[in-house]
């Protein structure tokens, strides 16, 4: 899938198709959420849960590498 | 008269992740009257708990593994399971963020089930059925009972 399509997808679509088929990279905390990164073909998927693979806040997907560097510490 | 409750059956979940250790917890209390989850946080000490336990002890019912642990991970942790006498037929599922043809396919060269960690409310709600369906029929039966 292309990232301009995934990104017009609502979000209960965007959920499963990352359950489906995106790539765990990491997970990071901030004081407001717990973000997960799933890699989903050649683009990255962030999801911004306020409360943990319960409640999701936001889904921001995005081409940039430089997304990794903020899961390098986490696991 | 003394009423005496069957023994609980037994759930291990082996998890490097506290949030996820949590969260299926939590979603397995729906069964707590049934169940009792022991956690480890590898495999190294998954095996432990099942090397500890003597031949008066029961088995667990069903055993959940992560993929990724850190020391040993839950496909080695797999492996060396299915290698001792007693607990090469239980019950095992990888429960792991992975959706990779690969580890699906590895989880069924050594009989195991292979479930998706949930992205969303909806579909952690169906969890702990999903992992309890791994268990025997009768087991299964026996969990679910109020």
């Amino acid at each position: 899938m292309k990232y301009e399509d995934y990104n017009l997808l609502p979000e209960d679509k965007k959920t499963a198709v990352l359950w489906k088929g995106g790539i765990y990279i990491g997970k990071r905390k901030t004081e407001e959420h717990t973000i997960v990164l799933y890699q989903l073909d050649a683009f990255y998927v962030e999801v911004f849960y306020t409360l943990y693979r319960k409640h999701i806040d936001r889904i921001e997907c995005s081409e940039n590498t430089s997304l990794l560097d903020l899961y390098a510490e986490e696991k | 008269m003394t009423k005496t409750n069957p023994p609980k059956h037994i759930v291990l979940y082996a998890d490097d992740d506290p949030d996820d250790l949590l969260l299926v917890q939590e979603a397995f209390l729906q069964y707590s009257a049934n169940v009792e989850m022991i956690t480890a946080e590898n495999g190294i000490e998954a095996l432990a708990y099942l090397r500890s336990l003597d031949a008066f002890d029961p088995a667990p019912c069903l055993i959940i593994l992560d993929i990724n642990m850190p020391r040993l991970d839950g496909k080695e942790t797999l492996k060396t399971i299915r290698n001792m006498d007693r607990f090469k037929d239980i019950p095992v599922v990888l429960f792991t963020t992975s959706s990779s043809y690969a580890d699906r396919f590895f989880a069924e060269k050594y009989k195991a089930g292979f479930i998706t960690k949930p992205i969303e409310a909806r579909q952690m709600a169906l969890i702990a059925d999903q992992l309890v369906d791994h268990c025997s029929d009768q087991i299964r039966m026996n969990i679910k009972r109020n």
